[in-house]
């Protein structure tokens, strides 16, 4: 090993020291931007499903009135409950409860997963398919990535409890945890515009 | 004689060899995670595919020297437009300028790396991804993507070979694999941006080029996840029979249009920004003068951001869009005019009385410069209405926006690619080659993309591979001048390649320029600086006695090459 | 000194530029083809203002950018820097007031054009129903000519119907009164023309430069275009928004006639049974052989991909004589 590559390392780990104290409010800063970015795919879908809803003819495929409502908003209170939960959980963390953290966490993802259950078997009942005209594609272009984000979330959440069983984990914070639910909440804001757009507003 | 201090340059630890030593180069084939490192791979990736991208033109260009459609098959010329289009602007101008960003912007604000460096990494590598699909399309049944960089539907969904692997699908894909790895890139860049700058750079102590570069990737924050959604919404369409943009199902092809433009044309924005930047650095430091009013050049490049997110629809004046729109979008086309001469004047005003080098980074801008005020106006004759229903989709929007892209960007990275050579590789480019460089490429530009302009308003359509007798005069020009572009980057590569082998060892600071990049070692160090240097004055500082940094030196005049000495550059 | 130097320079300069702005205006009516409809007069009128604009602009910008490149040059030897002026408020504040003046001047004067021209184009495709921005054309006398031919031509004449089908790639218009189809475009002169423009595939462009009018063709909804042709003559239509493979052969001739000639054409067409017109796409489509040994067109240097086929050739009571393989007129 040359002096040089010595001199670097020794130059490079100090400087990590000096900001590591920064790097944690770069992530959530850069998170943050992300996600507003990542809100934008969602409002040109929004945007699009509006411009098709008052502009087609024939919104609905032959033989569909409408949608059903109640096993959604089910679904839904589920969702938004979930948003309190994963509050808590974080809450539990910050007090450096672990395990109240693990136990709302688990909770969140219990609920996240029922919310995907649902969405299952809602679309495995309904009379229309992606190819059933503008209604059906867009209906499930949006709940599918939706649902992807749902997903994305609650295996975000699995990675977060795996991660706690490491000992020490979150002794330098927890900015995975804090993404995690930052994410956890903005699928469920997306949703509720959601909802309100294909289920109230029929 | 002269303003500038003498002090010795801050001593700079060296943290790795310097370049051509045998280990080193090859750190430019790793997952690096130093910006600068990163900076040079995109860089130096893009310049691949803008000779490939270059290549096709030529092809392009030899099928329009004679009006019959005789050297490739008409679906060959499609191909090679689309293609054309889509490397020259997703793998070229787009990632060059990101490489530019990478390797400037921490220095410039006195960072040691970018917030994210491995997210950086992530991101760069992403680009040859998408390359190879760009480039395996020729090789699928039926060829690539044959609609246009714009894949307007219903055109992008007929699909002659019926396979589910086509060229339409690898380009979707590749455009959706560029667009992520763009936002992640945006993400990096505007945190860097925001939470690293060194102590004492407030944002009016920040350089013209950082705003630039924000301003810019601010624009892809908000414009790029528009176009991913059409762009889901497209492959949907052509893999599993949707109807989003199926006008045979009931689908509405122009709102493509919309999701297209709302992104696309902002993006020309992305493009142009940081070579607004470039200009704003380089007069400044071959002028000898402070950048003439840069608190209003660093803020209009804001402005432009947020304006040029409402005039999307000027792409769309001759589709189905109805009258009000037309008018409202007319309006607001034209407003960018307002901080696009903000900026010429204060360039204009900065040159103006200053002590100017005809160095090549300086010639290049400004030859940059006098295309882009030829670009822009003619930009605001399409942005009016009448104007624009008779020259849409002809060559003059062709000549248009050639002379954007060419004249005035691809000119701006020639610029910052020679003015911050010394300071990637510490040594100096060869002028003559540069100059030579410089004359082909003005002279080429013109020769080329001017005739444009006369065919489109004769009624020339673009796109096309055969063409009425009447437009023969005019493109057997262009002709011509595309291959003169073709040959001027010969004596670019050559420069570039044996100055960097065996150029002229320079200073740390050849160009005495002012800005915190230049006052450490060249090429820097991994980790940039020693200690965090304190910015405690604006930038631009010429003429003036002001420092920039505590504890630091002026830039320093002992470094001033031999080759560079006032005799020579005076001429 | 250098000072005066400068101010007198600029001056002269100030007027050749002017000079050389107001040339340039008149020169612009040449670049384009023939005036052949009250629209290109109003659109040829504008081009030139903008001409003269632009070209005071560009020189404007231009000549103090090169006569700070021939009299600010650093001499031999001097290192010094420049003076250290950052910035001027005035000037800062007139370059961004002029060129506002300056745009929002060119949007109304091109609004007003725009306007007068009545082309009607497309309504909205999403119904936003917004109050109309844009108020009824024809509204206003206004005393340039092609305003008043405009008038004229819709006072004192039915607005000819004429319906325009786009198809990969081929143009078919259809004249419902006489119940005539034809390939070529015959046109009455002087009198307002109604085109419904309907495309049965993908998007198409109908562009004819002559007319200066251009308007895109979208599958599924019938688009109105007006225009009054004002020359006698033949034109080219030329489909200007890409529509695949054969797009560049997708053209059509455009006969502007005296009215009586226009007549007698509709009667000796309507009387003609109709047959298969030459179609370019379809003529050198058969030609492309056996697409798996390649070789497309004979004389093609490199061969090309699979295509969408073009539409048959369309059935039309007139078409025009084309020697087979001649390239479009
Ligand atoms: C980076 C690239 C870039 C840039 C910066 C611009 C800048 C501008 N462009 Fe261009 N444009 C493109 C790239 C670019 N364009 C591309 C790629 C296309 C075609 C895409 C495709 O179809 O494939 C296109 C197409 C395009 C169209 C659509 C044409 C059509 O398809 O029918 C229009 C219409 O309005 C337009 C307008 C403008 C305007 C008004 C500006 C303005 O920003 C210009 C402003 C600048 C100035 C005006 C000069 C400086 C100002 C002064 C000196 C002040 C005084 C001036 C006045 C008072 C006028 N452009
Ligand atoms: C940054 C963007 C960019 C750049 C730099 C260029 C550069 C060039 N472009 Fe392109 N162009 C576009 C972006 C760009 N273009 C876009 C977006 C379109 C629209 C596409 C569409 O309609 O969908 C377009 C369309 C377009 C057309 C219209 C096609 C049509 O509508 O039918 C034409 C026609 O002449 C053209 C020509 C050229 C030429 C001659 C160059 C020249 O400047 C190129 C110069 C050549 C080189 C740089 C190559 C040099 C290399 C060699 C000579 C070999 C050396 C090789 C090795 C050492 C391996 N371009
Ligand atoms: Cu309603 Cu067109
Ligand atoms: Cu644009």
């Amino acid at each position: 090993m040359t002096v040089e590559r010595v001199i670097a390392q020794d130059i490079e780990a100090s400087v990590r020291e000096h900001q590591e104290h920064d790097a944690a409010g770069n992530s959530k800063f850069g998170f943050i931007v992300f996600l507003l970015s990542e809100s934008v795919i969602f409002l040109s879908f929004f945007t699009g499903y509006i411009i098709y809803k008052t502009t087609t003819p024939d919104w609905y495929p032959l033989g569909v009135t409408g949608l059903e409502t109640r096993e959604p908003l089910i679904n839904t209170m589920v969702l938004i409950s979930s948003s309190f939960v994963i509050y808590v959980a974080e809450r539990y963390l910050h007090d450096r409860k672990l395990w109240g953290f693990r136990l709302f966490l688990l909770a969140t993802m219990i609920m996240g997963s029922y919310f995907l259950w649902g969405q299952a078997v809602e679309w495995r009942g309904l009379p229309f398919t992606h190819q059933s005209g503008l209604f059906g594609g867009t209906f499930y272009l949006l709940t599918g990535f939706h649902g992807l984000h749902v997903l994305t979330g609650v295996l975000l959440q699995l990675i977060m409890l795996v991660r706690s069983l490491i000992p020490g984990n979150y002794d330098n914070g927890y900015f995975g945890v804090e993404a995690t639910s930052l994410f956890w909440h903005f699928v469920d804001v997306i949703w509720i515009v959601l909802y309100t757009l294909i289920y109230v507003w029929q | 004689m002269t303003n500038l201090s003498l002090d010795p340059p801050i001593s700079i630890v060296r943290g790795q060899p310097q370049p051509g030593a045998p280990d080193n180069w090859r750190r430019f084939f790793t997952f690096s995670t130093d910006h600068k490192v990163i900076g040079v791979q995109y860089i130096v990736t893009a310049f691949v595919f803008f000779l490939i991208g270059g290549i096709l033109s030529m092809i392009m260009r030899g099928e329009l020297i004679t009006p019959e459609a005789d050297l490739v098959d008409r679906t060959v010329y499609n191909a090679l437009f689309t293609m054309h289009g889509s490397i020259m602007l997703f793998m070229w101008t787009f990632p060059v300028l990101v490489g530019l960003g990478n390797y400037l912007v921490p220095l410039m604000i006195g960072a040691r790396d970018m917030a994210f460096p491995r997210l950086n990494a992530v991101s760069f590598w992403m680009i040859p991804v998408v390359g190879i699909l760009m480039l395996a399309s020729f090789l699928v049944p039926g060829g690539p993507s044959q609609s246009g960089w714009w894949a307007y539907p219903p055109v992008s969904l007929q699909n002659p070979t019926g396979n589910l692997i086509n060229g339409q699908v690898l380009w979707i894909l590749a455009v959706a694999i560029s667009g992520v790895s763009s936002i992640l890139g945006a993400v990096n860049f505007v945190t860097t941006i925001f939470r690293m700058r060194a102590p004492g750079m407030t944002w009016f102590r920040t350089p013209a080029f950082v705003w630039a570069v924000l301003a810019a990737q601010l624009i892809q924050l908000y414009g790029l996840p528009a176009l991913t959604g059409g762009a889901v919404m497209l492959l949907l369409d052509l893999t599993l029979g949707t109807s989003f943009f199926a006008p045979e199902r009931g689908g509405n092809p122009i709102l493509y249009q919309h999701f297209f433009w709302f992104y696309s044309h902002p993006a020309v924005y992305v493009m142009v920004l940081p070579v607004f930047g470039i200009y704003s650095e380089i007069l400044p430091v071959h002028a000898r003068k402070p950048l003439f009013g840069y608190r209003v050049i660093a803020a209009s490049s804001l402005l432009i951001t947020v304006i040029s997110a409402f005039v999307w629809v000027h792409h769309m004046f001759a589709s189905a869009t109805p009258g009000w729109m037309r008018m409202f979008f007319m309006v607001t086309t034209m407003l960018v005019a307002v901080p696009s001469g903000i900026k010429v004047f204060g360039w204009v005003a900065t040159i103006w009385g200053g002590k100017i080098r005809f160095t090549t980074p300086m010639l290049f801008a400004l030859g940059g410069i006098s295309n882009w005020v030829f670009a822009g106006i003619t930009g605001i004759f399409l942005g009016s209405v009448p104007i624009d229903i008779h020259v849409n989709n002809t060559y003059f929007v062709v000549g248009h926006f050639h002379y954007v892209l060419y004249g005035a960007i691809v000119m701006g990275i020639y610029a910052g690619i020679y003015h911050w050579f010394p300071k990637m590789t510490g040594r100096m480019y060869y002028e003559g080659l540069g100059k030579l460089h410089f004359a082909l490429t003005y002279i080429g530009t013109a020769l080329t993309f001017l005739p444009m302009h006369p065919a489109g308003l004769m009624g020339m359509p673009r796109r096309v591979a055969s063409y009425d007798l009447e437009f023969a005069y005019w493109n057997v020009i262009a002709s011509i001048g595309g291959f003169l572009l073709g040959l001027s980057t010969l004596p670019f590569l050559l420069n570039m390649v044996s100055s960097w082998i065996r150029g002229e060892r320079v200073g740390n600071n050849p160009w005495r320029a002012y800005g915190l990049e230049w006052l450490t070692a060249s090429p820097p160090s991994v980790e940039n600086y020693e200690e965090t240097p304190i910015v405690i004055s604006g930038p631009y500082g010429y003429g003036g006695n002001k420092p920039l940094v505590e504890h630091a030196p002026n830039p320093d005049l002992t470094d001033f090459p031999e080759s560079f000495t006032p005799q020579e550059q005076a001429s | 000194m250098l000072k005066l130097r400068a101010i007198l320079i600029l001056s002269i300069y100030a007027v050749l530029v002017t000079l050389a702005s107001v040339w340039m205006a008149k020169q612009s009516y040449a670049w384009f083809p023939p005036e052949a409809s009250a629209e290109s007069k109003l659109l040829d009128d504008l081009f030139s203002l903008f001409t003269g604009l632009g070209t005071f602009i560009y020189l404007g910008v231009i000549g103090p950018f090169l006569y700070s490149l021939v009299f600010h040059r650093a001499a031999k030897y001097d290192l010094s820097d420049g003076p250290p002026i950052e910035g001027n408020k005035w000037l800062e504040i007139i370059w961004t007031a002029v060129p506002l003046v300056l745009v929002l001047t060119l949007s109304f004067v091109s609004y007003r054009t725009y306007d007068k021209m009545a082309v009607r184009g497309p309504m909205e495709l999403v119904h936003l129903h917004l109050p109309n921005v844009v108020p009824a054309a024809y509204a206003e006398p206004f005393d340039s000519t092609p305003q008043q031919e405009i008038q004229q031509a819709l006072e004192t004449a039915p607005v000819e119907q004429i319906d325009v089908l786009a198809k990969q790639w081929a143009w078919v218009f259809h004249y419902p009164e006489a119940d005539v189809t034809s390939t070529e475009l015959h046109l009455p002169v002087d009198r307002r023309v109604k085109f419904s423009l309907r495309s049965q595939d993908v998007l198409h462009g109908f562009y004819i430069p002559a007319f200066r009018l251009k308007q895109d063709v979208v599958p599924n909804h019938a688009i109105d275009l007006e225009l009054t042709p004002i020359k006698t003559g033949t034109y080219r239509l030329r489909d200007s928004m890409f529509s695949g493979t054969y797009f560049a052969a997708n053209q059509a001739d455009v006969v502007v006639q005296p009215y009586a000639d226009y007549q007698q054409w509709l009667t000796t067409a309507a009387t003609q049974a109709p047959t298969p017109a030459y179609n370019q796409a379809a003529y050198e489509y058969s030609r492309t052989g056996d697409r798996r040994t390649g070789n497309t067109k004979p004389k093609v240097a490199v061969r090309g991909w699979d295509t969408i086929p073009p539409a048959p050739p369309p059935m039309v009571n007139y078409a025009p004589k084309h020697e087979v393989n001649s390239p479009p007129a």
